[in-house]
């Protein structure tokens, strides 16, 4: 017979949508949490950049790199610090952008799987009446 | 009578099932219970920091102190603080700078500060949540006591006002050359109209907050289209009115063939005129009253579908959305009290002034 057989095969196709729906939400998921880890820096970056604007400036400033504190210049902290705000703002940036087309991929997958399961209950529906 | 043709009604737990309501509240619940406890480590922070403050003002008060120094995990050894008036501070993402007590207090101050900002921001969220969770609550409670929706649609309101208005005008003239008894049946029927049309106006004072009960199904197009209908509806009974005053003029003047009559007519045109001209004020109040709470009902389903990106934008907004929840929770508030068996309610209230109507018809 052969609606069992492309029930199978629909059955099979609606797990392999349903796995692939699966992989995508725990992307976006994994997407969002470092997403919230780059907003935290953004954060403690600006943080430190306004401190630092507010230092004199024959201020001492260290970095602590690994186990040693390292003296920095003052213009050169400012400046590594505007460089990390800029490059985190673009990581976040991209983070959004990549998170939109997995949104999105995620909704059309949705809607795939869904058009899947109507299809499976109208052929059940069909072999029960048969 | 024509409530059957004319509207629908739904009950509130086919929309929204009582278990659903409650499980959406109890979601929002676990978002506030959440939010609670990043309250409180905030405010741990806070804390910290205070004492922090404390201890750097004290620090710089001698030479130096006699502490015990942490020496591995476990061991202490006893040592002295010297230097007391210099502080390397770490000021975030591996940087250190060297400061004076007094620098490191400001420092301090000012992270406190952005501590404090924080802590009022995730307390609007939580208030936020709050009133999202108790919307949900009286839905879940409304879906429970068995509460209706009753639907109708706006575009028939102006058509029975014609009828109505030649059904009223027809016993107008026997009842005029009735003479004595017209005063009183002209009471009656004025009675009958301003009941049956209080009734049509609560009527549509109950769909309006209906819809705003179904405000998260229904779309911001959809609520538009219905404040328009609302507007257009409100213009139509108010000019309606007018017309059925200058109608009611005309047909006195016409009816009034003898002296009589004519005096008879003129004073039922005074006793008419008077309860007439209120009648159409109060229905232009009320309408305008309608668009209003349709308004807000609208602005609410907005707030609402805004309202957590809002809140963590601005906190200013936070106290207009809270007026408008009481507003319109006022409004829900009445029609719970209307509606405690609704749809017995509305059939009783509505017949009853048809019913008279229709008695004097006869």
């Amino acid at each position: 017979m052969a609606s069992p057989a492309a029930l199978r095969d629909l059955q099979r196709d609606l797990e392999n949508k349903a796995n692939d729906l699966s992989k995508l939400q725990k992307d976006i998921s994994k997407n969002h949490q470092i997403r919230k880890k780059y907003t935290i820096q953004l954060g403690e970056n600006e943080l430190v950049l306004k401190e630092l604007d507010l230092l004199n400036e024959d201020a001492n400033v260290y970095k602590l790199i690994g186990p040693v504190l390292v003296k920095q210049d003052l213009a050169e902290a400012r400046a590594n610090v505007k460089k990390r705000i800029e490059y985190i703002s673009d990581e976040l940036k991209r983070l959004d952008i990549t998170l939109q087309d997995l949104e999105e991929k995620q909704n059309s997958k949705k809607e795939t799987i869904l058009k899947l399961q109507q299809k499976i209950q109208s052929l059940q529906a069909g072999k029960g009446k048969a | 009578m024509e409530e059957q043709a004319k509207g629908t009604v739904t009950s509130l737990s086919s929309l929204f099932p009582a278990e659903e309501a409650q499980k959406a509240s109890k979601r929002v619940q676990d978002t506030i219970a959440d939010r609670q406890k990043q309250l409180d480590l905030l405010r741990d922070f806070a804390a910290d920091n205070n004492n922090l403050i404390n201890l750097v003002q004290r620090l710089p008060d001698q030479l130096h102190h006699d502490i015990m120094v942490p020496f591995g995990k476990a061991a202490f050894f006893p040592g002295r603080l010297i230097h007391t008036n210099e502080f390397l501070v770490l000021l975030g993402e591996g940087y250190y700078a060297e400061r004076t007590s007094k620098q490191t207090t400001e420092l301090l101050k000012r992270r406190g500060k952005d501590l404090e900002s924080q802590v009022e921001s995730v307390k609007a969220v939580i208030q936020d949540l709050k009133a999202e969770a108790s919307f949900f609550d009286a839905t879940a409670s409304e879906a429970a006591e068995g509460l209706v929706e009753i639907r109708e649609d706006y575009a028939e309101e102006t058509s029975p006002e014609g009828p109505s208005t030649v059904g009223i005008l027809k016993p107008e003239l026997p009842i005029s050359s009735e003479g004595d008894n017209a005063e009183l049946a002209v009471e009656n029927e004025e009675y009958a109209r301003i009941l049956s049309r209080i009734a049509e106006l609560e009527k549509e004072e109950e769909e309006a907050e209906n819809a705003e009960l179904e405000k998260e199904e229904e779309e911001a197009e959809i609520d538009n289209k219905f404040n328009e209908e609302l507007g257009k509806s409100g213009l139509d009974v108010s000019t309606g009115q007018h017309i059925r005053d200058q109608e009611i003029n005309d047909s006195g003047v016409r009816g009034s063939s003898n002296l009589k009559e004519r005096a008879a007519s003129s004073r039922n045109r005074s006793i008419e005129s008077f309860p007439e001209q209120l009648h159409v004020e109060s229905s232009k109040s009320v309408t305008k009253d309608e668009c209003l709470a349709g308004s807000l009902a609208s602005d609410k389903s907005n707030v609402t579908e805004n309202a957590p990106k809002q809140n963590r934008k601005e906190d200013t907004n936070v106290p207009m959305i809270a007026e408008n929840k009481a507003f319109t929770g006022s409004i829900v508030e009445r029609a719970g009290a209307f509606d405690i068996k609704p749809s017995e309610q509305t059939v009783g209230r509505s017949s009853k002034p048809v019913s008279r109507f229709k008695m004097q018809r006869k």
